[in-house]
């Protein structure tokens, strides 16, 4: 066997080729030449060459009937596309490897396929990033393995916090809480909840912090949680307009244990005059109404 | 109508008019007629009042009670006291109708009345436990301050206890800080806690699968040594290698009979 990579490529070309002499593609064969050219190929650092090596080794494997040896390969030529930087090939090649893990019954590693992707992807295409988030986590839910979709959910949150998606963030911090809740894990539970608060009240929507913050409260484990105390201590803070008030509890512990971009928005948090505002006209509803 | 309802009558009538009977007013109030004369009367009035509190104080067997009316007694008296300048002032006014002297024996009157007032005791009679908490140095929330005599030790009290105060406030403020600083360590420490706690939740059906995996591993490679180890045994019995060397010899034997045949 030659070790140059291209003599091997298309050796291993021929064998899967349809012929007069040859009536069966000889798949095992095809699919080591190809692999052993892949290898030639990254030593030799052509990776455009190596990528395509790798899709053709993983398309035998595959009619060898192994998913997991093909998903594998898949995963190396995203790996390589990423390091090309072509975006739609490596969001692609991710998809197919996590298709053939869930083939093989292992929603980890798909779900960490689409994780992958997500991230390569987070600064290029951020919304094909949530998309490959969102379907990673619902992998990962259909198995039952909530506990792992956490630092999904974050990542995903914090992309839509990049983009400035605040309502979506705080959704996402909610379904958090909801597979927390499944899993018992109160913490996580509660520091979800008071991240979307603390979202909404940046995007000066303190009525919806206030609904989502009534709503937490139904919710046992919040309710004898210090990030309950927080959030009612915060939100107090705004209706009064009492801006020291606000940034105390925005430079508190409990809320420097959450995500860093829930921290940075805390510290930016009384967003402009609006809060002055809207306690003004609160006061006046209250005279009228108590005449 | 009787007799009695006609006196009746009469008193009620009497009493009615009573500020337009002249003589009776000159025979109640001896010197009604200025400000001096009434504020005078006023004061000695309050003085005989405290005398007398006094006066009950010293019967007084119930400590509590005792207490209450000694601080009733210098309330009163420290009153008497502002009120004596106004009098003074009064008395030293010329007032029509009054000779010199007169106006004489008024500030003499004045200053004899400040004497009674000053005169009146308020501190309780000195008792040992008195004594014994006067040795004490430092801190003194008595309120025994009878006259200009206790002034001094009073302010000197005050100074100790000020320090004293201020040194209290001061550690007190230092002890707050720690305790913050304390309290931030902990809120720190509880969270890592909590998020360990989760991790290894997280963490614990992932090692049952590991288990479970390296289990089957295990024993598929037991067996798999077992199987190995026939192989090699058989391969290797001493059976077969004098079999073996048998065979060499009789090749061996073969060879050299052909070849001293062809010689």
């Amino acid at each position: 066997m030659s070790s140059d990579p291209e003599k091997l490529m298309s050796k291993a070309d021929k064998m899967t080729k349809l012929t007069l002499t040859r009536w069966s593609a000889d798949w095992r064969g095809a699919t080591e030449l190809y692999e052993q050219a892949a290898n030639g190929f990254r030593a030799s650092n052509k990776y455009e060459k190596a990528k395509v090596a790798l899709e053709k080794a993983s398309k035998g494997q595959e009619m060898q009937s192994s998913p997991w040896d093909a998903a594998k390969h898949m995963e190396s030529a995203a790996a390589l596309a990423q390091k090309l930087s072509i975006w739609n090939e490596v969001s692609d090649f991710y998809r197919k490897a996590s298709e053939l893990y869930v083939e093989c019954g292992r929603a980890q590693p798909a779900s960490d396929a689409l994780g992958k992707a997500a991230r390569a992807l987070e600064d290029v295409k951020p919304d094909d990033a949530i998309q490959l988030y969102t379907d990673a986590c619902e992998i990962l839910e259909e198995d039952g393995r909530d506990q792992m979709a956490f630092d999904l959910y974050r990542a995903c949150a914090n992309v839509y916090i990049k983009l400035e998606k605040f309502t979506d963030a705080a959704t996402f911090f909610l379904r958090l809480g909801v597979a927390a809740d499944k899993c018992d894990a109160t913490n996580s539970q509660c520091k979800a909840y008071l991240s979307a608060i603390i979202v909404y009240l940046y995007a000066h929507d303190l009525k919806q912090a206030e609904k989502c913050y009534n709503d937490c409260s139904q919710i046992d484990a919040f309710l004898k949680s210090d990030q309950n105390r927080s959030a009612s201590r915060l939100l107090t803070a705004y209706n009064e307009g009492d801006t020291e008030e606000i940034k105390k509890v925005a430079s508190s512990s409990t809320v420097s244990n959450l995500d860093h971009a829930i921290i940075k928005l805390a510290r930016k948090l009384p967003t402009g005059d609006v809060t002055a505002v809207q306690m003004n006209t609160g006061e006046d509803l209250d005279e009228d109404d108590l005449t | 109508m009787g007799v009695n309802d006609l006196i009746t009558r009469v008193d009620f009538i009497c009493k009615k008019y009573d500020k337009y009977d002249i003589d009776k007013q000159r025979e109640a109030n001896v010197s009604g007629d200025d400000a001096f004369t009434r504020l005078y009367s006023a004061v000695e009035s309050a003085l005989e009042t405290v005398l007398q509190k006094t006066e009950d104080l010293s019967s007084e067997a119930n400590r509590a009670k005792a207490v209450a009316m000694n601080a009733e007694i210098r309330r009163t008296k420290a009153r008497l006291l502002q009120g004596i300048p106004k009098l003074q002032r009064l008395s030293l006014q010329k007032v029509k109708g009054i000779s010199k002297e007169e106006l004489d024996d008024r500030n003499d009157l004045v200053l004899s009345l400040r004497d009674k007032i000053d005169a009146i005791p308020e501190a309780s009679a000195p008792l040992s436990a008195c004594a014994a908490s006067t040795s004490y140095s430092n801190i003194r929330f008595d309120n025994n301050v009878s006259g200009h005599r206790i002034d001094s030790e009073y302010f000197r009290q005050t100074e100790e206890s000020d320090q004293f105060k201020q040194e209290f406030e001061m550690r007190r403020i230092k002890q707050d800080q720690g305790l913050d600083f304390i309290a931030e360590g902990l809120d720190t420490l509880k969270n890592m806690a909590q998020d360990i706690n989760e991790e290894l939740d997280r963490q614990e059906p992932l090692m049952d699968e590991i288990d479970t995996k390296i289990d089957k591993a295990a024993t598929d490679l037991k067996s798999t040594n077992v199987r190995l180890k026939d192989t090699v045994t058989k391969m290797r019995s001493s059976r077969n290698f004098c079999l073996d060397i048998i065979l060499l010899c009789i090749l061996l034997g073969i060879a050299t009979f052909i070849y001293n045949s062809v010689k």
